[in-house]
């Protein structure tokens, strides 16, 4: 089961992400949120808009599998991409995240991270940066 | 669609890491991968054009479903669009006739296939330059449509 590490949970709940949900036939509609809220090991909540439910309603339905990518600066400082189902409990989008990958440009990206031992994904994390999250 | 001249503006090379976007792709059956770039510029006030920068998923998911949307991650205040459209990949090897929803592959290769002369990466931070510059191709994105991610309005073309 993927878990998230304390950096990834400080750049998801501090600066949001970019949601990428699609038909079941892969059209893509991508919408931003600013916060986010993450429960126990790979829970993560995103109070939405009427506008932004209304925009992904359809989607989720028919193809509730989604991509997640950190907001902000965490696009290329928090270089990871979250992967699970979803539903919409009223304006929450409650996503499961079932698969972690890393997006460091390079050929680290790609690597998935949720198939390595936890320790081994925290020595990932410390050898490559030094922050626990977004700047304050 | 012609792009206006305040997103061609932001999303022209300038500096390497002036500007953060996502591009994401899905699968034909729906799976979508969001892939970040550092690096963006415009053809014709239409195409966007990205590096393929080991841009494993996202050539997979281009390879049979060539559409994708751009986000702009960083900085957005301003800026929160979303610009969708047929989006292909053009690898080095395609021959220079090869031609993606009009812009041909020795044009964009000859110009933007090596992206590292245009911008170096070397002046990037360590922590986010790549590791090693092996550029397979470019990604071209033929703007369609454009809306707004403004959480309020979002959706709005």
């Amino acid at each position: 089961m993927a878990k998230l590490t304390p950096r990834m949970r400080n750049w998801l709940a501090g600066l949001g992400a970019h949601i990428g949900t699609a038909t079941k036939k892969g059209f893509p509609t991508v919408i931003v949120v600013e916060t986010a809220k993450v429960e126990g090991d790979n829970i993560v909540k995103f109070q939405l808009s009427d506008a932004q439910v209304e925009q992904i309603k359809q989607n989720i339905e028919e193809n509730p599998r989604v991509a997640i990518g950190p907001g902000g600066l965490g696009s290329i400082r928090a270089a990871y991409q979250f992967k699970g189902p979803a539903r919409l409990e009223g304006n929450t989008l409650v996503v499961e995240v079932t698969e972690i990958y890393c997006t460091k440009p390079g050929p680290e990206a790609a690597l998935r991270m949720d198939v390595l031992p936890y320790e081994s994904v925290i020595k990932f994390e410390t050898t490559r940066w030094r922050d626990t999250g977004p700047p304050k | 669609m012609k792009l206006p001249k305040e997103i061609v503006d932001v999303l022209k090379i300038k500096e390497p890491d002036d500007l953060i976007v996502y591009l994401t792709t899905s699968s034909v059956d729906g799976k979508c991968n969001i892939m970040p770039s550092l690096f963006t510029d415009v053809y014709d006030d239409e195409f966007i054009l990205i590096p393929d920068l080991f841009a494993v998923k996202t050539k997979i998911n281009l390879n049979e479903n060539r559409v994708g949307v751009v986000t702009i991650a960083y900085p957005s205040e301003g800026k929160k669009w979303a610009l969708r459209g047929p989006c292909g990949h053009i690898e080095w090897g395609v021959p220079d006739n090869y031609s993606f929803q009009g812009i041909r592959a020795g044009d964009v290769l000859k110009k933007w296939g090596d992206w590292e002369e245009k911008e170096p990466f070397a002046s990037l931070p360590e922590d986010i330059r790549p590791a090693v510059v092996a550029q397979r191709g470019v990604i071209v994105l033929k703007v369609a449509e454009c809306y707004t991610y403004e959480p309020e309005v979002s959706g709005k073309k």
